[in-house]
């Protein structure tokens, strides 16, 4: 058993209280950041921590806060991002579930960062019990004095608010997201201007995802040196947490040090495949991630490790394939969320991947012809030319489906149907 | 400034510009479906792929998305590059109907040029294509989604550029659709627009739809006469029609964009009652028979009465070349001068603006954009020069702050302050914010009118909610770089331009630039202002005729029975004439009762010329000859095979030659003969008008000349000591009648375009809350108002952006409004009756 930080008040039937996170050592960190550490301080100990984003880029979170220069024009925001909507991933509705206040928690201690005066939680509609949850522990906190006009007689002021997406895939991106709140399409922004520049309402705005805050209190409290034991390997930091799904005998969300080898995760903490399955692939982290084979079965689970076998982190999200799953079908799957989830704001994401489903269904149905792949690796190739990094992830899963799996596919094409159906 | 090379030719362009705008000036058009110049890069469609590779940027990028720097090398020609966009090409030809030989877009279609361009000619795609139901757009753009690409071009413009919300983008991924929430007439007075800016036939232009390819009709550069800014328009003409206009880029006035007024207000040329012959009283005659009898009148009235006998009324809707000749005309004959305004009022104002418009404080509607506050007084954009609101939308999204002071109840697509004071108020209205924004001593270093000026002006305005959101108006015009003042000449006292050009020179004193922008009522009042000498009016012609003195009247291109305030006194005044000679190309009151008429030729059927309200003189050339149209006389049937010498219909000729023929058969031996050259007529114009000595008339159609009265010739100051901060004793019992306008059903000329016509909105009289609440009306009520000779039912609106104490009626078409006597209008409160 690993060292507990973000579920350590995790309970099987309830959310942790105020009073047990208090317990815990909770606020302990807002309270030493009010009284001893400039805002500074705090940052610095998050970029000494190497506290890397967990909503998929991995970007430093302190050097993200760094970018929100000195006499940058107030009001500026926080947001905290708990749209989730990765497929295979479900830590943010576990946190919210879990313990509230380390929510809250973090995001006050980055809103005091970024001199900030109001946050934003953004929740998925989906997740309408987690946006109650922390509305009602929101106002207990207002009512503990950790939120509002001059937290613990300090000079910082912060208030927090809820907000609930319209919800869709794209409002998980950081400026898709920023034009959702203002009541725009939920369109992905390239800078200049970055967002913690010009952001929510033109103003500066730091938006960050709800696991990289919740650590954000333990590496006040603990230190920057604790945080970085923590992880398994020296390029990363903290501990993760893995949702596992698939065929795996115990599918769940599991708080692992960071870097953890993929074989461990499955075997020691998901129970290993279900019986009668083999491990075939999986997707890393959600479902804008390579198939990941069997040759990279021991990959350690950190950004590091995944780049090393050109794939990614992500969201930490594995989904678990046997060798009774057809690959085709599964990535059919994948590409027909992401054509659905599409902001159609540019060409080769809305049309491309239409295209793309199109030739994939083909192949599923034994209408598939061998010149197909060639387009296919042509049209993904040109995915990464769109706008955001929506189309570049959604082509992922067809890449290396042709990369890592090519007699699979030719074999739907030569049998003119599934091999996996009878 | 950076320097780089596009496909190995090496250019050199200021900092900010786009890789695409760069090639394009080296004759390199890269591919672009969602940049358009007006509107900025956005980088949707992807199609203006190119290769980086040399310098700070590398790999395939998009062109309109990456600004030209330094050191960079740049290939359109790359493999990838080519192939990416051939990709993108055919990813938007995916779901595209194909349905090119019934669409309007055929021809002159982005898309269409962009895929043969593309090399893509081969489908792919095996799936099925997406569809979309169509929505009724109105009666001006018709709507066909199939064919859309998602280019985001129309909702950029709408909303962004333009700022209406009704018509934006539905949906997500691939079932993006652009349209309305539901159907019905889109809200805009720009939509227009978005049929000119559509890569391909989402939008096609409704009136003229099926009625041609791009290479059928006859197409030239003309401009907007539909009010005084003289935006610039393409027309389209084919089977002696006028079918179709767009907007035609300009760099000093309208950009690249025009209103729906001047896009569809161009029906009254082709007018199934446009009267297309010479009359004698009902007798149809030809021109020379007509010109012969109106001759011997004229000398008969002449010999009897003397050269006084006769007037003329011009107008300013005419062009600078009729209004000319019509000048010449008198001058020659020693008549009077002709009138050109309604009432002496109306041609001072107009002749202070125009004298007081000097060269260093006039702005164009291209610099209004760049101004950070605008300061509009008397002046309601969208219902009188709809493209003014544009530019001042452009000026808000750079967050300029705008303030309005205007009585009525003005609408602008944007947010800015409205301050809604009674018309005696607007002078100390504006004195009192200039002067809370200038310090005395900027006065005091212009001289002593100006000090004198500054210190017999208001400094305070009495009412207290104005006057406390002066005090931040105040706070935001003291810090601003760039000011720019609007004044209009409709609804203002006849002393309010200067006092716009006055608090213009002192901001300039006190803020180091500063800008003037007068609005004028017709698209050639500031020619007729420069033009005529006199300060004459409609009102004393009247007079004259009624005292006897004056026996003949000649109207060219004019209809006073429009716009003269008083119908009945002008019917009996016409009713006494022994001549009225009218020359005209609308089917119009005046020309109905006309004993001697004469057709002249429209903007479009002559080469002609207009000064706008900034001073800018323009030209146009002719789209078509003229004649009836095709489609009237042959009854929708093939084209007639008839042959004759003449065109049907087409005896029409330029009023000023017209009168020019007029004048040679009438003249004494001995004096000055006219030529029939419009060369001619513009050095005689030169020779008299110094000012125009260097307008080029050549042919080309230059968009920056300018003509503005000579630098200080005129008094600056001389409203010293006389504005009254009088209107705030303001009697209770009565209510000061303002007339406003339409942007549709106001304009003389668009009123006959019968589908303008469709869009008006009901004739109304707006009053304020407080007004209504004390007389006990409802909104939506109908309710008669007492006018001097008579009185007129109309739909009572309440609102409450307007100021009270007035009560505010737009002109209109259908409404006989002409029952006034004389301005200003008071009616008493307990005259206005359910």
């Amino acid at each position: 058993m690993y060292p507990q930080v973000i579920f350590q008040n995790r309970k099987p039937n309830r959310i942790a209280t105020i009073d047990e996170y208090r317990q815990s050592g909770g606020y302990q960190a807002l309270t030493m950041a009010l009284q001893k550490y400039s805002p500074k301080e705090v940052q610095q100990a998050v970029v000494d921590a190497n506290l890397q984003g967990r909503g998929g880029a991995g970007f430093p979170a302190g050097l993200k806060w760094k970018s929100v220069a000195d006499d940058a024009p107030f009001p500026r925001y926080l947001i905290t991002n708990i749209d989730e909507m990765e497929p295979g991933t479900f830590k943010d509705r576990i946190m919210a579930h879990a313990d509230p206040h380390m929510i809250i928690e973090g995001t006050i201690l980055a809103g005091y960062v970024v001199s900030a005066e109001k946050g934003i939680i953004f929740v998925r509609p989906s997740y309408e019990s987690s946006a109650l949850i922390l509305e009602r522990e929101i106002r207990i906190a207002q009512e503990a004095g950790y939120l509002g006009q001059n937290i613990m007689g300090s000079n910082f002021s912060f208030d927090l608010i809820v907000h609930r997406s319209g919800g869709r895939y794209i409002c998980g991106e950081g400026t898709a997201q920023i034009n959702a709140i203002m009541g725009m399409r939920a369109h992905p922004k390239q800078p200049p201007p970055r967002s913690t520049e010009k952001g929510l309402w033109d103003q500066p705005t730091v938006l960050n995802n709800i696991e990289t805050l919740v650590n954000v209190p333990h590496i006040v409290r603990h230190g920057a040196e604790w945080f970085k034991g923590l992880a398994k390997t020296k390029a990363s930091s903290g501990t993760k947490l893995y949702c596992v799904s698939g065929k795996v005998n115990r599918p769940g969300c599991y708080e692992l040090p960071m870097g953890t080898p993929l074989r461990e995760i499955i075997e020691e903490h998901a129970g290993g495949l279900l019986p009668g399955s083999e491990f075939k692939a999986c997707l890393p982290g959600g479902a804008s991630t390579c198939f990941l084979g069997k040759e990279d079965y021991d990959v350690e689970m950190d950004f590091e490790g995944l780049k090393k076998c050109r794939n990614r982190l992500g969201t930490g999200a594995v989904i678990v394939f046997d060798q009774k799953t057809c690959l085709v079908g599964a990535t059919l799957n994948l590409i027909d969320f992401f054509v659905r989830e599409s902001c159609g704001f540019c060409t080769p994401c809305r049309e491309g991947l239409p295209f793309i489903r199109d030739l994939l269904w083909r192949i599923e149905h034994g209408e598939g012809e061998e010149e197909f792949i060639p387009i296919l690796h042509r049209m993904c190739a040109h995915m990464w030319k769109s706008y955001c990094a929506f189309a570049p992830g959604a082509s992922m899963p067809v890449t290396s489906l042709l990369d890592h799996f090519p007699e699979e596919v030719h074999e739907h094409i030569s049998q003119k149907k599934c091999p996996f159906k009878s | 400034m950076p320097k780089l090379k596009i496909d190995g030719l090496e250019i050199e362009v200021e900092r900010g510009t786009k890789v695409i705008e760069a090639a394009a000036r080296l004759g390199i058009i890269i591919p672009r479906f969602c940049f358009h110049p007006g509107l900025g890069p956005v980088g949707a469609c992807r199609v203006c792929a190119v290769k980086f590779e040399e310098g700070p940027v590398k790999g395939v990028q998009m062109s309109c998305m990456t600004d030209a720097q330094d050191g960079m090398v740049v290939s359109t020609t790359d493999e990838e590059a080519a192939d990416f966009r051939k990709h993108v090409i055919e990813w938007l030809m995916m779901n595209h109907p194909h349905d090119c030989p019934v669409c309007d877009e055929g021809g002159h279609c982005l898309l269409q040029d962009l895929t043969v361009a593309g090399g893509h000619g081969i489908r792919r795609y095996l799936g099925k294509k997406r569809t979309y139901n169509d929505q009724y757009l109105g009666v001006f753009v018709q709507h066909e989604m199939n064919r859309c690409i998602q280019c985001w071009r129309c909702r950029r413009f709408y909303q962004e550029f333009a700022g209406y919300r009704d018509l934006g983008a539905l949906q997500i991924a691939h079932h993006t659709y652009f349209g309305r929430a539901t159907d019905g007439q889109l809200e805009s007075p720009f939509s227009g627009n978005i049929i000119d800016i559509c890569p391909t036939g989402v939008y096609t232009d409704k009136p003229s739809r099926f009625t041609g390819r791009r290479w059928d009709f006859e197409r030239g550069p003309s401009l907007c006469i539909h009010c005084s800014l003289g935006c610039h328009i393409i027309t389209s003409a084919r089977y002696r029609e006028m079918t179709r206009l767009e907007a035609r880029f300009s760099e000093s006035v309208n950009g690249y964009f025009i209103c729906d007024r001047g896009r569809y207000g161009f029906y009254y040329t082709n007018h199934p009652e446009r009267p297309r012959r010479a009359r004698i009283r009902t007798e149809e005659v030809s021109l020379d028979q007509a010109i012969q009898t109106a001759a011997q009148k004229i000398i008969q009235i002449n010999q009897k009465n003397g050269p006084k006998a006769i007037a003329c009324l011009g107008s300013a809707r005419s062009c600078v070349e009729n209004q000319a000749m019509l000048i010449r005309f008198c001058r020659v004959q020693g008549w009077n001068e002709p009138t050109y305004f309604e009432t002496p009022t109306m041609a001072k104002k107009v002749k202070r603006a125009v004298a007081r418009l000097d060269e260093q404080l006039a702005v164009s509607m291209r610099e209004i954009e760049k101004a950070d506050f605008i300061l509009a007084v008397g002046a309601d954009p969208v219902n009188e020069a709809p493209m003014l609101a544009l530019a001042m939308r452009q000026a808000f999204r750079n967050e300029a702050t705008i303030v309005v002071i205007d009585p009525r109840p003005v609408f602008l697509p944007f947010e800015f302050e409205h301050l809604p004071v009674a018309p005696d108020d607007l002078e100390p209205c504006l004195t009192a914010l200039i002067k809370g924004a200038v310090h005395r001593s900027a006065a005091e270093k212009m001289g002593e009118e100006a000090l004198r000026f500054y210190d017999t002006a208001p400094a305070e305005y009495p009412d207290a909610p104005i006057k406390n959101r002066m005090v931040k108006i105040t706070q935001k015009l003291r810090q601003s770089r760039y000011p720019v003042i609007i004044c209009g000449t409709s609804i203002v006292r006849e002393t309010t331009p200067d006092v716009a050009a006055d608090s213009a020179l002192l901001l300039r004193a006190a803020r180091g630039r500063a800008g003037l922008f007068y609005l004028m009522s017709e698209a050639n009042t500031f020619g007729a202002a420069l033009l005529s000498s006199e300060e004459g009016s409609v009102m004393d012609v009247v007079e004259s005729i009624e005292k006897g003195s004056v026996k003949g009247l000649m109207l060219v291109e004019s209809d006073p029975f429009r716009s003269f305030p008083d119908y009945e006194r002008l019917k009996q005044a016409v009713d006494k004439l022994d001549l009225f000679l009218v020359m005209d190309y609308l089917p119009s009151f005046a020309a109905r009762l006309a004993h001697l008429f004469f057709p002249t030729q429209t903007l479009f059927e002559m080469e002609t010329s207009f000064v706008n309200q900034e001073g800018r003189v323009q030209f146009a050339t002719s789209a078509y000859r003229g004649g009836i149209p095709i489609s009237q006389i042959s009854a929708g049937g093939h084209p007639l095979r008839v042959f004759r010498r003449d065109i049907p219909g087409g005896e029409s000729q330029p009023a000023w030659q017209i009168l020019a023929k007029l004048a040679n058969i009438i003249s004494l031996p001995g004096r000055e003969m006219f030529s029939l050259s419009k060369n001619e007529l513009w050095s005689w114009i030169a020779k008299e008008y110094p000012i125009f000595a260097n307008v080029p008339i050549a042919d080309e159609l230059p968009d920056d000349v300018r003509v503005h009265l000579a630098q200080g010739r005129e008094k600056l100051f001389p409203s010293g000591g006389q504005i009254r901060s009088g209107g705030l004793s303001r009697e209770n019992s009565t209510l000061e009648l303002v007339m406003g306008d339409w942007t549709f059903g106001t304009e003389e000329l668009s009123t006959y375009s019968k589908y303008l016509q469709q869009v008006e909105k009901e004739p109304c009289l707006f009053m304020s809350p407080k007004d209504a609440s004390m007389l006990g009306l409802k909104d939506r009520e109908r309710i008669t108002l007492p006018l001097d000779k008579g009185r007129l039912e109309m739909e009572l609106r309440i609102v409450d952006t307007m100021a009270p104490g007035v009560i505010v009626m737009p002109k209109h078409r259908q409404l006989a409004w002409q029952k006034i006597e004389k301005w200003p209008v008071k009616v008493a409160m307990g005259q206005i009756r359910k």
